[in-house]
């Protein structure tokens, strides 16, 4: 009896509580999208300047979200550039050559890394710049380059982790194969383990992509502004859509710049939502990398 | 499987100078990743061994914000940050676990897939486009409702924040109801088990690692998060007394005391709030790790 | 009728022609420059220093113009530090700052700091006394000043404001400002959170009031840009731009370009009293 009353209440609490999750989710974003939607136009990128001058640079956009879509763009090409040989790398150190006490021991390390607020590894590009600039007066400040560095360190661990379980998640039967034959270990490395992984550690690639592209603690500590224009060169400060969505929403002038305040959330959500279901077309083990995050 | 066909003799000879390059900066990457995470404990740890041999570190630790009488201490920060954290967890863990049971077995079949795609999706929804919604949404509607206050308060961050760390936990358990073994399941199946009863008697049971490791993780996020309680909770930098009250995390804190000389206070305060959740995270985390080799060794 | 259009035409050729050399002379300087300008830090100078760089920029799309807050006391050190060429500042940078990072100052505007509440309270004016209690925490109900039954929500600035300081100084005779106030980072985080709180009050730079948010009058005498330039406002203040040293290249002909007639007409039109070098 009392059992039937358990199990009849957890049937209840199992619906209630995915229709709360599913409701929240529905009303924040429906709120978002029948306040944004509206403004989704060319003009919210350019403003009032000609697209054509403005992408080839020849005019400065000052109210539209180009700066910020093309500073989010570098800056997401930037680190993820620097971050993925040393990922990838890393990656196949861990499935297919560490022993059992390194891997235990590297493993330990890059959950840490991966379990770091993204506020933490800000402040230690803070810090790498301040004794940058001590060491070099002058030259160095915050800039895209520290800020592309510290995301970098950022996404690090997912690439990792996702080469790794791509690696490890290749049939034995492929894996064994090509030493029958007699490959060296590397060969079967280069030849046979990577192209048969491939598409799961592209996968991997596009969701450190999205993380580089949503982060607002590390780009706000390290170089991200209000106002930059698209950036010159990667010393530049420069702008970005999550930190441009934070500011206006403490600090807009007007309807019109809260308006392109939501038009910039949509953006950066379509932006994120687009790379994750691209992630999922090219794999489907990608679940468990979800949760280093 | 890995390390065992990892270890084999390599078989076959040729180009070794090129193969132990490349081997080599396999190595390489791995230990430069490596040194990197130490390097910034290293960075914390040099600043802060100061600090603790002189005292100034528990100091700041158990004093409170008040620059102008020259206080710099973390301890309103450290309050709202603990509260926050455990009040997101303890809302959004009931919510994340029978949702789990749902997708697991209570739902429909075509629905469980729906489900799960909801909530992958919510993974990818940017921290701060939350924030933005809820600031507009949210703050005003708690305005009313508390009848006093701003609107943004420990109250207004809490389900925005447990909104955010829902979906980590719901695929953690999800995948780990999943990782039970099928002759359990099926013993159960033969038995004739409902689905709840499935879950409920021989599930959970035996997930109760991943459920704490799921736990873990969100509360790792919890902690972290900076967007929600900066743009939500008023960052006014005292312990709140109550949770209508306006609070500032520690990481709110690191954000908006932008210190840029080693040798304030400010950075000091800045510092010490950093390493304070640099070794809170990494505790988690060890602990994350030591229960999934558990786990993992179980299945074994 | 053909010679009022012929009047009216050659006043407006007058006027273009008037205007024309009048700001590319001002601009003229940054002809052929190459290169980039930081700024950071006050806040209350953002909107002249947004308005000067889309002029110079548009003007020469090679100089790149960078603009971040941060608060005054940031603009500080980070020029001090080097970090920027050139550090806002809506308070004078104290003589200890002045001397250890060799600060070259340079103000150009004259603004208030004003108490202010959103357009739905019905307070029009406080006295000092008042403003000093609220801010203290010692009134907590706006019905003790009269206004309705409902608590007051105290905003305030973080510790890096110049804003803070003058109001802290001048306002508040250097009282308390209660730890509870929720915090905002800037004048324009500020504004907008009084024009979204009905029961706020906080303290804005004079140059920020618009329709959005209601100035107070304190002890009777409302903060208008007139009652500032004739110092029957009492809370004021100077906002500077500083260098770290004699300003050199593009950081120099900026801060020129903000003296000259150009400059001096987006300072005023942005809400502040413009100061002559």
């Amino acid at each position: 009896m009392i059992n039937k009353t358990l199990e009849r209440s957890v049937i209840v609490l199992s619906w209630a509580a995915a229709s709360i999750l599913v409701m929240s989710v529905a009303i924040l974003l429906g709120f978002l999208f029948a306040k944004g939607l509206g403004t989704l136009s060319l003009k919210l990128l350019f403003g009032s300047t000609p697209p054509l001058a403005a992408i080839t640079l020849r005019q400065q956009v000052f109210d539209g979200l180009f700066p910020a879509v093309a500073g989010t763009f570098l800056l997401v090409i930037c680190s993820t550039i620097t971050a993925i040989p040393i990922g990838i790398a890393g990656g196949i150190f861990m499935a297919e050559y560490a022993g059992i006490r390194q891997k235990a021991f590297f493993s330990l390390l890059f959950d840490i890394l991966a379990g770091i607020p993204s506020i933490i590894i800000g402040l230690a590009g803070l810090s790498l710049t301040i004794f940058l600039h001590r060491l070099f007066p002058g030259r160095l400040g915050p800039s895209l380059m520290i800020s592309a560095l510290s995301l970098a360190l950022l996404v690090l661990p997912y690439l990792i982790r996702s080469t790794q379980n791509a690696l490890e998640s290749v049939d034995p039967l492929i894996r064994l194969t090509a030493p029958a034959l007699g490959a060296s270990r590397i060969q079967n490395v280069v030849k046979v383990l990577l192209p048969n992984s491939m598409a799961d550690i592209i996968g991997g690639i596009i969701l450190a992509v999205g993380r580089c592209a949503e982060d607002t603690a590390v780009i706000m500590l390290t170089g991200a502004v209000a106002v930059a224009g698209v950036p010159h060169d990667p010393l530049s400060q420069y702008e970005a859509l999550p930190f441009y969505i934070y500011y206006i929403s403490s600090q807009y002038g007007s309807p019109d710049e809260l308006a392109s305040g939501y038009g910039a959330a949509i953006l950066l959500l379509a932006l994120c939502t687009c790379l994750l279901i691209f992630a999922f077309v090219i794999q489907k083990r990608l679940v468990t990398l979800l949760l280093y995050r | 499987m890995a390390e065992i066909f990892g270890k084999t003799p390599v078989p076959g000879s040729g180009e070794m100078g090129k193969r132990t390059l490349l081997e080599h900066l396999f190595t390489i990457a791995a230990l430069v990743s490596a040194v990197l995470t130490g390097a910034v404990f290293v960075f914390l740890a040099v600043f802060a061994i100061p600090l603790i041999k002189n005292g100034l570190f528990f100091q700041l630790l158990f004093s409170n914000w008040l620059p102008q009488q020259h206080l710099y201490g973390i301890y309103p920060m450290l309050a709202a940050s603990t509260m926050l954290a455990s009040l997101s967890l303890a809302l959004s863990f009931p919510v994340s676990l029978f949702t789990s049971f749902f997708i697991t077995a209570v739902a429909p079949r075509q629905l469980r897939m729906v489900l799960l795609y909801i909530v992958r999706f919510m993974t990818g929804i940017p921290t701060v486009v939350y924030s933005f919604a809820a600031l507009f949404l949210l703050v005003p509607l708690m305005r009313a409702i508390l009848g006093r206050g701003s609107g943004m308060s420990i109250l207004t961050a809490v389900p925005v924040l447990s909104l955010l760390i829902a979906p980590t936990m719901i695929i953690f358990f999800v995948n780990s109801f999943q990782r039970i073994p099928s002759s359990t399941i099926l013993a159960a199946d033969s038995l004739g088990a409902t689905p709840v009863q499935k879950v409920l008697y021989v599930i959970v049971p035996q997930a109760w690692p991943g459920i704490l490791n799921g736990l873990l993780l969100g509360l790792g996020r919890a902690i972290g998060d900076t967007m929600v309680s900066l743009m939500l909770a008023g960052n006014s930098p005292t312990v709140p007394q109550s949770l209508a009250d306006s609070a500032r995390t520690l990481t709110a804190h690191i954000g908006l005391v932008l210190a840029f000389d080693f040798d304030s206070m400010e950075f000091k305060s800045v510092f010490v709030s950093g390493l304070v959740l640099y070794v809170s995270t990494a505790i988690i985390m060890s602990i994350f790790r030591i229960t999934s080799t558990i786990s993992t060794g179980r299945r074994k | 009728m053909k010679k009022f259009l012929f009047l009216a035409t050659s006043l407006i050729g007058l006027v273009i022609y008037a205007q024309a050399p009048w700001a590319s002379t001002d601009l003229m300087p940054f002809k052929g420059e190459k290169g980039r300008i930081r700024i950071a830090g006050g806040t209350a100078h953002i909107p002249v220093m947004k308005e000067a760089a889309k002029r110079i920029i548009t003007f020469n799309p090679d100089i790149q113009i960078t603009i971040a807050g941060g608060g005054s006391g940031l603009g500080i050190k980070q020029v001090g530090e080097g970090l920027i060429d050139i550090g806002n500042s809506g308070r004078r940078p104290t003589d200890s700052e002045i001397a250890r990072y060799n600060l070259r100052l340079f103000p150009w505007a004259v603004d208030g700091v004003a108490v202010a509440v959103n357009p739905q309270n019905k307070i029009n004016s406080l006295t000092s006394k008042q403003v000093q209690g609220i801010f203290a925490g010692e009134i907590t109900n706006w019905k003790e000043v009269g206004g309705t039954d409902r608590q007051i929500n105290v905003y305030t600035r973080d510790e890096a404001s110049g804003t803070r300081k003058v109001f802290w100084k001048k306002a508040l005779n250097k009282g308390l400002i209660l730890p509870g106030a929720n915090v905002v980072v800037s004048n324009g985080a500020m504004k907008t959170a009084i024009a979204n709180d009905p029961y706020a009050i906080g303290y804005v730079s004079v140059g920020y009031i618009d329709k959005s948010i209601k100035p107070i009058a304190l002890d009777g005498t409302p903060p208008t840009l007139r009652n500032v330039r004739t110092g029957r406002y009492k809370i004021a203040r100077r906002l500077y731009s500083l260098t770290k040293g004699e300003p050199k290249g593009l950081a120099r002909l900026f801060i020129d370009f903000l003296y000259s007639p150009t400059g001096q007409k987006i300072i005023a039109d942005k809400g502040f009293i413009p100061i002559k070098k």
